[in-house]
């Protein structure tokens, strides 16, 4: 069976690089952006399985994207995770398929994305 | 504190003296004596003016109405209307001929002007006036009837008036001659003043009551007024703590943003080098698990700050809010003004029993601001057959209030982002109502949005969650 691709979008490059290294590990192909703009153009050349997307980016709020992928991929599902609990009380944040709070641990963000991909398998 | 002094009237008229010339030497008197009277009134309505809380308005009418140097009555009382009911608020003036008698002689002995007092009454006289007057106050208070709420203008009262609250004042005061001076305010009741001459029997010329009238349609004003600046100081209130809670809420996220992901690279990065050591690893195993320990902690401490952060500045969390009830208490507030206006105000409900997550007296702040923002654009407008319509309509996950009316759409200007603040259709005001509603909206975590549905009509919408 192909392995899910997972698309990063952080701008703390450290996080990317402990993603990559995490997911990897479990098997997963990892694509990694640091800006909205890195993210659209690997998002535009498709085979995206899930998108892990951090809010508060240093360029614009990711909640923007969020909403671009909701309108032209609707079945490409999204996590949002973010260093900051209360958005997932914003409107806009309620399109996400899933919400995690950033953390050292994560076990968390392993189990919400197999469980974000399992409808598809 | 009796204010009038038992002697022989200072006002006379022309037409009411019944011999040539009056006791006070003809036409000279009677334009002194008329002139005398507008000023009392020019004088306490200017205090009026002046003074600075509800209650001194009233005592400075009521002092009004009573001095020797004023209007003149023996004593006067004012009720007020409470839901149903005339309650009575404030009154001056003695209770019998005997202590009248007494308050007189002591105001003459110490040379008390009361006047001189309106603005800045001394509040011990006013406390101790009030105890004394107390149970003639509660006594005097009554039942709004039909009747008596339909009862708009001033008349002086006899014995066997057919209204029967009017007949209860008459025999409570024991009096022969009773004015009756209704407080009317957006064409309704606002309260109603008594007043009488019961110890010297001076007759209530139509001049004195229209005087009165004067007198007391000023205490109105002056009451409106500050219930005005008491809402506009209470919205301002608002706003800064809504500022003060947003600054704290962007604390709180930069504080998370900034210390949170550094700990979770240092602490993640930590797992992975363990995971990849194994317990193979001895020490090192040992004291990676001790720092992914650690940091776990300290992220869990800054976790619980953060929260404890966000929960301060967001004040009131939302509850189930029946939006009916709130939209309904926001339209009874307007709808004198609005009738005044010719403004018709409309509800279209679609809510079946729906709930929102709200504050509720945000909520009520918000739609106060627009429903006020939409009567005013159609009375500037001068829009024949004004409207405003509130729909409220619900779906799975949100509860929707618009506020919609046919008055002029917003200056371009202001469509792109009119909740922004700063931009204003007034001739006077800085635009913040609307930024206020976002700021309120969005600490009920819902949001607003502004469009024009239909030519001729705009509308501004508040989204909330749904309460499930």
């Amino acid at each position: 069976m192909k392995a899910a691709r997972l698309l990063f979008i952080d701008d703390e490059t450290g996080l990317l690089d402990l993603y990559e290294a995490a997911f990897s590990r479990e098997g997963y192909q990892v694509c990694r952006a640091a800006t909205l703009e890195e993210a659209r153009r690997l998002l535009a050349a498709g085979d995206i399985d899930l998108v892990v997307l951090d809010i508060r980016l240093a360029e614009e709020s990711g909640l923007t994207l969020l909403h671009e992928i909701k309108s032209r991929t609707p079945a490409l599902p999204v996590v949002l995770s973010t260093a900051y609990a209360r958005y997932q009380d914003d409107f806009s944040s309620w399109l996400a398929d899933a919400y995690v709070v950033k953390s050292s641990d994560l076990s968390e963000l392993k189990r919400t994305v197999r469980a974000c991909l399992e409808p598809r398998r | 504190m009796p204010l009038t002094e038992g002697q022989e009237p200072r006002v006379r008229y022309p037409g009411r003296c019944r011999r040539r010339g009056g006791r006070r030497g003809g036409a000279g008197a009677r334009s002194l004596a008329s002139a005398q009277l507008v000023a009392a009134v020019h004088r306490i309505t200017q205090a009026l003016e002046r003074v600075v809380d509800p209650d001194t308005a009233a005592w400075a009418a009521l002092v009004g109405l009573t001095a020797g140097q004023g209007l003149g009555f023996n004593r006067a009382f004012i009720l007020r209307v409470h839901g149903d009911r005339l309650e009575g608020w404030l009154g001056v003036g003695p209770r019998t001929r005997e202590e009248g008698a007494a308050l007189w002689h002591e105001l003459r002995e110490n040379g008390v002007n009361p006047l001189s007092t309106l603005e800045r009454p001394d509040p011990a006289v006013v406390a101790a006036e009030q105890r004394r007057l107390a149970p003639l106050l509660e006594a005097l208070s009554c039942p709004l009837d039909e009747a008596c709420s339909r009862c708009h203008r001033p008349l002086v009262a006899r014995r066997g008036h057919p209204l029967a609250p009017v007949r209860r004042w008459l025999a409570l005061l024991g009096s022969d001659n009773l004015a009756v001076i209704p407080v009317v305010g957006a064409g309704e009741l606002w309260g109603v003043v008594l007043a009488d001459n019961f110890i010297n029997h001076r007759p209530i010329l139509p001049p004195v009551l229209d005087a009165a009238s004067t007198l007391v349609q000023s205490l109105r004003t002056a009451v409106e007024r500050f219930e005005l600046l008491r809402r506009l100081s209470e919205e301002e209130r608002r706003r800064i703590t809504a500022e003060h809670a947003a600054a704290m809420l962007e604390t709180a996220r930069t504080l998370a943003h900034d210390l949170k992901n550094p700990l979770a690279i240092a602490g993640g990065l930590a797992s992975e080098v363990a995971a990849a050591v194994g317990e193979s690893g001895g020490d090192v195993s040992r004291q990676l698990a001790a720092i992914v320990d650690s940091i776990r902690q300290t992220e869990t401490r800054l976790a619980e700050l953060v929260a404890n952060l966000a929960s301060r500045a967001t004040g009131t969390p939302p509850q189930a809010v029946d939006v009916s009830a709130v939209v309904e208490r926001v339209l009874a507030s307007f709808r004198p003004l609005a009738a005044r206006r010719g403004i018709r105000l409309e509800v279209e409900n679609r809510l079946a029993g729906e709930l929102a997550a709200a504050v509720p007296s945000y909520l009520e702040r918000c739609l106060e601001n627009l429903v006020g923002n939409a009567v005013e654009a159609i009375e500037r407008a001068q829009a024949a057959e004004g409207c405003v319509r509130l729909a409220l309509s619900a779906d799975h996950t949100t509860v929707r209030v618009d506020v919609v009316d046919n008055g002029p759409p917003l200056p371009p200007a202001m469509q792109t982002d009119p909740f922004s603040g700063g931009n204003t259709t007034r001739e006077s005001g800085g635009g913040l109502g609307l930024a206020s509603v976002r700021r309120l909206v969005d600490a009920m975590e819902g949001r607003v949005e502004y469009d024009e549905p239909v030519a001729g009509w705009v509308r501004f919408s508040i989204l909330l969650r749904r309460w499930v």
